[in-house]
């Protein structure tokens, strides 16, 4: 009961943070409530009893979404907000893809089969079992995404180095 | 209780921090000094900047200390008093500390003013330069340990501290644990003389006191972090375990803060670039030096 409570107290929490975003015009603002957001993932996590997922999600998002308030003030116009800038466009067409979108992720989670819950898992071992997971199972497409990932961040700054010889 | 006993402690800590940090700047050892400069801060009139980000503004100092106390709750001072020992502690130390970039940013933001936004984003653009150099180095730790509870890293080490037995993880994490709590020479941030105060230069009264009582909390949670990381934590013959780890604390604490008294501020193109081209492959070579030695040995 306390646990349903917290996980849907954390759920509201990401979905208010998540409205904050596009109702302010500051993209610091709107950079941090999408971190508070995400960290209130992170919460919803914790209160599942996934501890290392928990734990992760609210690290990462904090440095993910600090760096992006960096690019969202040095490419917006106006990243105080204070000029009245607005954000939305195509309003109504938004609108119907929100209802869908929503509608959708509700039909999946009361129609899917979710079979038989999982029994309490001690937080040591769900460490382990992730890290067997990762160097077994799943290492393949670990180490295909790292070097994707990779590659982009070597192309990204070969472009962005100014070439030999050119003013 | 232990909760109530580590914050007691965590207060000595920062106590004794500022009195240290005082001696370090001005060369006079006044231990009044810091209960007489935080009642004449409490007493002055805390002033709001014209134009703020209000919700940043008033958060950050709160926020600032919260990372600090939760960093601090899974590092344990004996084999029994730690706050809450996670099965994810070493992982929930870095969860904790990145944070202390958030709260930074916000007060850089917050105030509405040239210098606070200066030294706000110069702490996020070095970001990558000292995280990772906090986030790998425990990552060899841990490996060494084969565990991510705080108490396990200590325990792994009876027999060599990780300092000896991973030094430049060592380096490398006493470096990047200095610069979290932008201490000098590593205060980009607040750069007092160039940005003149910098993320602290708009906060006055109540909300500077709680400012500088997080930064000081903050010196003595990676202080720690340090001592249970890489020098044993609570281990040591003769003295009670949780003694062992105070005196670590507070000699780590001062090594970093007799630092800034003897060595300039580093310029911010340095600490970027040594940061990615020197420490990061520093920090991956640890990994790899302490895998093999793992396997080997």
């Amino acid at each position: 009961m306390l646990q349903a409570i917290f996980t849907g107290f954390f759920g509201l929490a990401a979905i208010w943070f998540a409205v904050v975003v596009f109702r302010t015009s500051s993209m610091v603002r709107s950079a941090l409530a999408l971190l508070f957001s995400q960290a209130a993932i992170g919460g919803m996590f914790l209160a599942m009893q996934t501890e290392f997922l928990g734990v992760l999600q609210i690290m990462m998002m904090a440095t993910e979404m600090a760096i992006m308030a960096i690019f969202m003030v040095m490419y917006m116009m106006d990243p105080g907000g204070l000029g009245g800038m607005d954000m939305t466009h195509q309003k109504r067409a938004s609108q119907v893809a929100g209802a869908l979108g929503a509608l959708a992720a509700l039909a999946v989670a009361f129609l899917t089969g979710w079979g038989p819950i999982a029994g309490e898992v001690r937080p040591a071992e769900q460490v382990y079992g992730l890290g067997i997971e990762i160097m077994e199972r799943s290492m393949l497409i670990f180490e295909t995404a790292g070097v994707t990932i990779l590659t982009a961040m070597i192309a990204a700054t070969a472009i962005a180095i100014k070439r030999r010889g050119s003013k | 209780m232990n909760a109530v006993l580590a914050i007691l402690m965590l207060l000595t800590g920062a106590y004794l921090v500022a009195v240290l940090e005082d001696w370090a700047s001005t060369g006079r050892l006044r231990l009044a000094g810091p209960i007489t400069s935080g009642l004449a801060l409490l007493g002055r009139e805390s002033i709001v900047p014209r134009q703020p980000d209000r919700i940043f503004f008033e958060v950050a100092p709160p926020l600032l200390l919260v990372a600090a106390l939760l960093a601090a709750a899974v590092l344990p001072l004996s084999p029994n008093l730690i706050v809450a020992d996670l099965a994810t502690g070493a992982l929930f130390v870095n969860a904790a500390l990145a944070y202390v970039m958030v709260a930074l940013l916000m007060a850089g933001w917050g105030p509405d003013g040239a210098y606070a936004m200066v030294g706000g984003f110069r702490f996020l653009g070095q970001l990558i330069a000292y995280s990772m150099l906090i986030v790998m180095p425990i990552t060899a730790v841990a490996m060494r340990a084969e565990s991510l509870f705080t108490t396990e890293v200590v325990e792994s080490q009876a027999a060599l501290p990780n300092a000896i037995y991973q030094p430049v993880g060592f380096v490398a994490f006493f470096v990047a644990a200095m610069a979290v709590a932008f201490l000098p020479p590593l205060d980009l941030p607040t750069a007092p003389g160039e940005l003149a105060g910098g993320v602290m230069a708009e906060y006055t009264g109540w909300r500077l006191a709680v400012m500088r009582l997080a930064r000081a909390v903050l010196v003595v949670t990676l202080a720690a972090a340090v001592s249970v990381f890489y020098l044993g934590g609570w281990l040591g013959p003769v003295l009670p375990p949780w003694a062992w780890s105070a005196i670590k604390t507070l000699l780590v604490a001062a090594t970093m803060l007799l630092a800034g008294r003897y060595v300039p501020r580093l310029r911010e193109t340095h600490v970027l670039e040594w940061g990615w081209k020197i420490g990061i492959p520093l920090a991956l070579l640890n990994i790899f030096y302490v895998g093999v030695l793992l396997l080997v040995v």
